[in-house]
């Protein structure tokens, strides 16, 4: 297929693996974090780690939206799915996130009315069609979604769609980074940025890494030789004693992000003063709610929600996954209890989360064999 | 029960995006029928309508990246 194969090249792959053969230091070992769930899933997908030396580990941080949801919001979603005559619609995936006593799927086999939806869109066309039912989305996602639930709120009200709401739990990506960089049981080397939350963002978001830090980043694409370069970039800057954000996707990522999306988001959004990411706890300014213009279309306000905090299942070690302190094997439940048909952490529900991605492409392996 | 890429992605969980080409706008609502087929390549359309208020004046023909229902990006021949 034109505009895939050129990116998926085995015998450019494999002169890929030589250069960064060729550029790691002999005896030093290197630690690369991908922040992006797409990353994830693609490294495993196309085995990109196979390609690599030994001595150069990818590790998988909190860039999978469902992953980072803590229990409490998900309880949350639920007790709006259960009040009177609501539609309650959101994305495929976090139908089946576990709350403390079942999923939204669950929920819906219970009798409420639960639908998947494909875009904030879609819900704002369920609304419309049922004039006469609360319709509520349960908006997720980094920077990458939120100018589309943004744009769909502002569609709402300048349409007058009074029966629209939305329970916001969007994220934004630097302050869980911020907050992995100053944690004291973390060693990294470098980053693997994400690419389309840099589509929206820009590059700048992500220059306090090298500046503050010392560590480089390399914003990337998703297929194979997308990740193998940005791999290679990041090695080249530690062999060159450089620290710098580069654009391995500057075929898709301007470095000034999208200047109009951050203006919708600005104007639909505010900051929360703190948000709870699972597995890493509560974290200022990192998620946003609807702005004081647009409150009545905030879930959260139209309705009472129980807003209550629930612990992680104590066997569930997501929180270690998702800052690479451990791999998923590593943890007690992983491949056991613990499955994508039957999933206790957040990370095994999403295909994009850490520990479904090593389960469904059979990385049961405790070590890498050496390239 | 999940939306999925041709990857078996969740492209809204997965923070993805695909490349798609406008077929039609209506410059009233901005919103645009966009195709996930490459003109040529013989691959069965599948559609959806996306919002194209962040990417300026598009036209029919033109690729745009799309994430959750909104372009995001104005894309080259061959970006995607």
């Amino acid at each position: 297929m034109r505009f895939v194969d050129e990116f998926r090249d085995p015998g450019l792959g494999r002169a890929l693996a030589g250069e960064i053969l060729a550029t790691v230091e002999p005896g030093r070992h290197y630690k690369i974090m991908e922040v992006c769930g797409g990353h994830t899933h693609s490294i495993y997908k196309y085995g990109v780690d196979d390609l690599l030396p030994a001595n150069v580990e990818l590790v998988h941080g909190p860039g999978c939206p469902v992953c980072v949801i803590p229990m409490g919001r998900v309880d949350d979603g639920i007790a709006l799915a259960h009040e009177p005559d609501v539609i309650f619609t959101c994305f495929g995936d976090m139908m089946r996130v576990p709350g403390s006593a079942g999923t939204l799927l669950d929920a819906k086999a219970e009798g409420a009315d639960v639908r998947m939806v494909y875009s904030p869109l879609d819900a704002l066309r369920i609304a419309k069609e049922h004039p006469d039912r609360p319709v509520i989305f349960y908006a997720i996602g980094f920077e990458t979604t939120a100018p589309s639930t943004a744009l769909t709120l502002k569609r709402a009200k300048a349409e007058g769609i009074g029966n629209f709401s939305c329970m916001c739990n969007h994220v934004t990506i630097v302050p869980p980074l911020r907050a992995l960089l100053e944690s004291p049981d973390l060693r990294l080397d470098g980053f693997i940025g994400p690419g389309h939350v840099a589509t929206v963002v820009g590059g700048r978001p992500f220059e306090f890494i090298p500046a503050e830090h010392g560590r480089p980043v390399v914003i990337s694409g998703f297929e194979p030789l997308d990740l193998l370069q940005s791999v290679q970039m990041l090695l080249r800057q530690l062999a060159d004693g450089r620290c710098e954000v580069e654009n391995q996707y500057a075929r898709v990522v301007p470095y000034e992000g999208n200047p109009a999306a951050l203006r919708v988001l600005a104007e639909v959004f505010e900051l929360r003063p703190h948000f709870e990411w699972r597995g890493l706890g509560f974290i200022s300014q990192s998620a946003l709610r609807l702005a004081d213009a647009y409150r009545e279309l905030d879930a959260e306000v139209r309705y009472s929600v129980p807003g209550v905090r629930v612990a992680d299942p104590k066997a569930c070690q997501c929180g270690e996954v998702l800052k690479g302190v451990i791999k998923p094997w590593e943890c007690k439940v992983f491949g056991s209890a613990c499955t994508p048909e039957h999933a206790i952490g957040t990370c095994m529900v999403s295909p994009e989360g850490a520990c479904a991605a090593y389960y469904n492409y059979g990385r049961f392996a405790r070590d890498r064999e050496v390239v | 029960m999940t939306a999925r890429g041709p990857d078996d992605h969740c492209i809204t969980c997965g923070d993805l995006a695909v490349g798609m080409r406008i077929v039609r706008r209506d410059p009233a609502t901005r919103l645009a029928w966009c195709s996930q087929a490459a003109p040529g390549d013989g691959s069965a359309a599948g559609g959806e309508w996306v919002d194209t208020e962040l990417v300026g004046d598009v036209r029919p023909g033109d690729l745009v990246l799309v994430h959750a229902g909104a372009a995001l990006a104005r894309l080259g021949e061959g970006a995607a």
